[in-house]
């Protein structure tokens, strides 16, 4: 019963999230995608139509009345898991890593160091008589 | 007779903790590979990457859900001169509204998971797709904070798993 009030308070947090990034969207767009104007017009192609590409591609993009139209295959019922997981692209996924990694150490390196410095001032106090506080 | 009855819900509220603990740990660890591999989209391909990074919105919701109480009661405290956590309270609520849009915007520019399910969105504008680029790329520089800022408690609670008790020994 607590799971699910907590459950229903965090959806609450996460919809005025999403009403924020709408109202980025209706009000704010150009900050994000400034040359662009008004949305792009996506036609899916069934993907017995256009073999051999994967689930998604582009296959062409042109002018429209309304703005740019964006014609690509939708795959059928592919799930989309023929390109992945392939091992010439295994830097994509280290240089991640590395980046986590580096924000991690640099992160517990500065809070060893501020403990350290705020023990050595404590100490420095206590030894010039004055209170910790 | 008293003593025993007092001490049965105390070690069962312990086990309990322990649980709980472990859940969180393993749950978070879980979570934090599957987020790097999502991030990694050139390497997992379109598939996995879509249909990791719902997943990992749903996770998400389940990981706030089991830290509400920890939400509330830090709220509660921010106004204190020398309230604890302020850091990690602003931290973590730029990676709720950064992972939230990230999710968000994937949904919407999805080309795989969202038309596999029968879903076609089919007037988005190229703003989700610069949100979802950007939005991306705050998390991965949050995400390792997020982690870095409680790294005692994971050093802690990783001795404690990982490690097997010695024989004989009782913690």
């Amino acid at each position: 019963m607590k799971f699910l009030r907590h459950l229903a308070a965090v959806m609450l947090v996460v919809a005025v999230v999403v009403v924020g990034g709408l109202a980025w969207e209706h009000f704010g767009a150009s900050t994000l995608a400034g040359g662009f104007r008004g949305p792009v017009k996506v036609v899916n192609v069934p993907g017995g139509l256009l073999k051999g590409l994967p689930p998604g591609t582009a296959v062409a993009v042109r002018p429209g009345p309304h703005g740019p139209v964006v014609v690509r295959d939708s795959g059928g019922m592919s799930l989309g898991l023929d390109s992945m997981f392939q091992a010439v692209n295994l830097p994509v996924l280290w240089n991640a890593v590395e980046i986590e990694a580096g924000v991690i150490a640099a992160v517990v390196i500065l809070d060893i160091a501020r403990r350290r410095l705020r023990r050595f001032l404590r100490t420095r106090r206590l030894q010039a008589g004055g209170s910790v506080d | 007779m008293t003593s025993e009855l007092r001490a049965a819900p105390a070690a069962g509220r312990r086990r309990r903790i322990a649980a709980r603990t472990r859940l969180d740990f393993w749950f978070d660890a879980v979570l934090l590979v599957a987020y790097t591999l999502a991030y990694s989209y050139g390497f997992t391909g379109i598939g996995i990457h879509e249909w990791l990074g719902l997943g990992i919105g749903l996770a998400l919701l389940i990981h706030l859900t089991l830290h509400w109480d920890w939400v509330i009661r830090t709220t509660g405290r921010l106004l204190r001169p020398r309230g604890p956590d302020k850091l990690i309270w602003l931290v973590n609520l730029a990676l709720l509204g950064a992972m939230t849009l990230c999710v968000l915007s994937g949904i919407l520019i999805s080309r795989v998971a969202l038309p596999y399910l029968g879903i076609n969105l089919t007037q988005i504008g190229p703003f989700w797709s610069r949100a979802h680029t950007l939005t991306a790329e705050v998390t991965l520089g949050l995400v390792p904070v997020h982690v870095a800022l409680r790294w005692r408690w994971i050093v802690r609670i990783g001795r404690r798993l990982l490690t097997r008790p010695v024989a004989g020994r009782s913690r």
